[in-house]
């Protein structure tokens, strides 16, 4: 009787599934729902930021980059394409100054080309 | 007839990861085969001198697409024991979880590849959908699907709510049932096990002979697990039940995996259960104090290996990973012989490739 | 004059057929998607991948023979669409005559050879043992088939499709004396057809095409029609063959319910492929000869006990 019945499952499985609606999301038709928590696009809070360079040194992608002339003048540069979105500067940032968002990040064809300027020091000044 | 040579990879349907086999037939029978690898070899061992040991992490969870968390658990492990520190067991019990919820969906994926080689596309279309729900359920906790970026030296990244661990428990209830069935599936389609059964079997001193692990060794009567054998915490408080069979045949391989989930299943139910409370991360320093350690610990595929030397630096003078694939490739030729054309496809599934660990 | 024009060119003849073919591949892929919880595609992919096809560039290996590569999707094509003239649609058959179910059982089996021939002409490695595998895959389901096959002509006492069809009007459907018959076509027609769990020669993970590896542009377009034709006669045969004692006064119901029959049918090809593994040759082979041959000759021995 067991032996039938696991001969079943399948056709049962199928049935069930011609009945259930399909589970494809349409995307980009339909919405699609990223968790809150996604590691998505980075956002960056200047006011925070006070230029340690910490974010920097743990980057493994080498997607930030600092310019430094002095303790308040400098550029934090982000290469979106090159970055892995692997959290490592949100985690080292001491100020709280670079986060996740959970955004999805578009593309591009020129990896090194598409830079943020996160923070530029003097022109914030000017 | 005569014999002629067929081209398996390093394209070809096959194959999801590059892989070069030649395989000799005559007629519908396989005389013998050889095997090519290398093809996504990117240096990962040598990058990993030029980094610090904080980058390292987001380095080696890229060595491998379906196992990345056991991968970097092993190495902040490696790391962790260099620095002396012990991790709080709120850390360790998260990264436990992580690495069940992982070998389930590598386990559920390799399932739905086999499927898919014979020719039985519906289990491989629900057994994906499956996955997904676990997927789901570490995209939620951690934030990534495939690069979950759990650990960092010195704990993990995340902790877990009640609502979370709610969400998980009910996710894996669901998956429970769904396991049961493709256990029935396996038991008892008539083509599946005419497909697996008897095909290409392993003795258990070929096994050993190769030093072949995991699943492999386990469905041939090896009863190694690293979990178990290794006792890396926190699996030294938790009952792990090791599933061997003795035929080492496919239907074997078959049998021990989805098992395995079922197992792997119950694991995560107590690990959510059993948590304990408190922090999940403790300072640690940059700069690792001299010293080389060996940590081993069972990725989904069988026993991963982990060797980390350090010079006193914040970069590892040397770090040699040894993944469970590249035993079970060199065991591949041997397989390949004495079997149907049709049987290729799987022995390959039954070896569960993972490419991008042996070459790294 | 006009009127055989019609019939050829229009319906039951070649755009009707494809047509019909377009739709089955469809509703197939379309029943498939579903049972594994997918979406499926719209209803103009088929024709979209057609257009596609024939508009893609044309390769074959550097000695194929371009001539017979080209021939044989055709002869293949030609040959089921002629079976498809003489299979009665909803009861209507404008060729009808005494053999035609013989001429149909030749001409369906017409686009095996020349599927083997394709893999053997096209140099492939994968594309010869595809065809070798056809071969074979052919000797072990055509036997039981045409055995099953003639269970209804023994019973109709007539060669004629139509023939037998008015037989059934008088006993009521052969599926009630022949459901064993019946099953063994359906068999045999999944073999004909080279689908799930029988798709042994176009086994993509084995043997990448089969046959078709080296086939590109047009002439795939080709084959993929001819698999998609010869689907629809097989079932249009085998429904009149087991279901056809329909003869409604009214044409509109006829056709509904012939419809609705054939649905079900593609509905149980679909179903099977969604829950089978495929076969090994050796165990297809076993398959045919040691398990359905035995039960066709006992069906037969029945059906002939009962026409005494
Ligand atoms: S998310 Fe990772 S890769 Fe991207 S900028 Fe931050 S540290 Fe660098
Ligand atoms: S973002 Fe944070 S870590 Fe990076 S430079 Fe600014 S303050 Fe330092």
């Amino acid at each position: 009787m067991d032996k039938i019945k696991k001969r079943f499952t399948l056709l049962n499985a199928v049935v069930e599934a011609m009945i259930k609606q399909p589970e494809t999301i349409k995307y980009p038709f339909a919405a699609m729902e990223l968790p809150e928590g996604f590691r998505g696009a980075i956002v960056f809070d200047p006011d925070k930021c006070s230029g340690c360079g910490l974010c920097v040194r743990d980057c493994p992608a080498e997607a930030l980059h600092i310019n430094k002339k002095s303790r308040e003048e400098y550029t934090l540069l982000h290469y979106p394409a090159r970055c892995a979105y692997c959290g490592q500067c949100e985690d080292s940032c001491r100020h709280g100054a670079i986060s996740h968002s959970n955004k999805l990040v578009g593309a591009t064809t020129h990896k090194d080309d598409w830079v943020l300027v996160f923070k530029d020091s003097k022109a914030s000044q000017e | 007839m005569d014999k002629i040579s067929i081209p398996i990879g390093p394209q070809h349907p096959l194959l999801k990861e590059p892989l070069s086999m030649m395989v000799d037939i005559s007629g519908e029978k396989v005389l013998g085969g050889s095997l090519r690898l290398g093809y996504v070899h990117r240096g990962i061992e040598r990058l990993a001198q030029q980094r610090t040991y904080v980058q390292n992490i987001h380095l080696i969870e890229r060595i491998c697409g379906i196992c990345s968390h056991v991968h970097t658990t092993t190495y902040c492990y490696a790391v962790e024991a260099l620095l002396g520190i012990e991790i709080p067991p709120r850390a360790q019990y998260i990264r436990a979880l992580m690495c069940e919820l992982e070998r389930i969906h590598s386990h559920l994926l390799w399932l739905g590849i086999l499927a898919k080689h014979i020719g039985l596309d519906t289990i491989f279309m629900h057994t994906w959908h499956d996955r997904e729900m676990v997927l789901d359920i570490m995209e939620e906790v951690s934030g990534g699907r495939i690069s979950h970026a759990a650990n960092q030296i010195g704990g993990v990244r995340f902790d877990l709510d009640e609502e979370k661990g709610e969400m998980i428990r009910k996710i894996l209830i669901k998956l429970h049932s769904q396991v049961e069935g493709l256990l029935d599936v396996i038991e008892s389609e008539p083509a599946a096990i005419a497909r697996t059964k008897g095909v290409a079997p392993i003795s258990p001193d070929l096994i050993k002979a190769y030093g072949v692990v995991g699943p492999i060794a386990r469905a041939s009567g090896v009863d190694v697990d690293m979990r178990r054998d290794a006792s890396l915490p926190p699996y030294d408080q938790l009952e792990v039940k090791v599933i061997t069979h003795s035929d080492g045949d496919a239907w074997a391989r078959t049998f021990v995996r989805v098992e395995e989930t079922r197992v792997s299943l119950n694991l995560c139910e107590t690990i959510i259960r059993e948590m304990p409370r408190g922090d999940v991360v403790v300072h640690a320093p940059r700069r690792v104090p001299e010293g080389e350690v060996i940590i081993r610990s069972e990725a989904p595929r069988g026993e991963l290996f982990y060797y980390l030397r350090s010079d006193g630096s914040d970069k590892p003078a040397r770090l040699k990973v040894r993944t469970p694939t590249l035993a079970a490739l060199s065991l591949l030729p041997v397989q390949l012989s004495e079997i149907n054309v049709a049987d290729i496809p799987v022995v390959l599934a039954g070896v569960d490739l993972c490419i991008a660990c042996a070459d790294r | 004059m006009f009127r055989s024009l019609f019939h050829l060119l229009v319906f039951p003849g070649f755009l009707f057929l494809v047509i019909s073919g377009l739709t089955f591949e469809w509703l197939d892929r379309k029943f498939l998607a579903r049972f594994q919880r997918r979406v499926g595609p719209p209803w103009y992919q088929p024709l979209a991948d057609l257009i596609k096809l024939f508009s893609k560039e044309d390769l074959l290996p550097k000695n194929a023979n371009d001539f017979l590569a080209t021939l044989l999707p055709l002869i293949s094509l030609s040959s089921v669409l002629t079976a498809g003239l003489y299979v009665p649609i909803a009861g209507y058959t404008p060729f009808s005559f005494e053999g035609d179910l013989i001429v149909i059982i030749f001409l369906m089996s017409v686009p095996t050879l020349a599927y083997y021939l394709a893999g053997i002409i096209s140099l492939g490695i994968y594309s010869v043992l595809g065809g070798g595998r056809s071969l074979l895959q052919f000797f072990s389901y055509e036997v039981p088939l045409l055995i099953a096959l003639s269970g209804p002509a023994i019973l109709g006492r007539s060669w004629s499709v139509s023939t037998i069809m008015e037989t059934q009007g008088r006993l009521g459907p052969f599926i009630i004396f022949q459901p064993l018959g019946f099953v063994l076509a359906v068999v045999g027609l999944i073999g004909k057809l080279k689908r799930d769990p029988f798709d042994i020669p176009k086994a993509t993970s084995e043997v990448v095409g089969g046959s078709l590896t080296e086939f590109s542009g047009a002439k795939l377009g080709f084959w993929n029609l001819v698999m998609d034709i010869q689907a629809v006669v097989g079932i249009f045969l085998l429904i009149d063959l087991y279901f056809g004692w329909i003869k409604m006064s009214h044409p509109i119901l006829a056709i509904a319910i012939f419809v609705i029959e054939c649905l079900i049918l593609i509905l149980v090809l679909s179903g099977t492929s969604a829950i089978f593994a495929r076969l090994r040759i050796d165990q297809l082979a076993g398959l045919g000869w040691r398990i359905l041959v035995p039960l066709a000759l006992l069906q037969i021995g029945f059906v002939i006990l009962m026409g005494v």
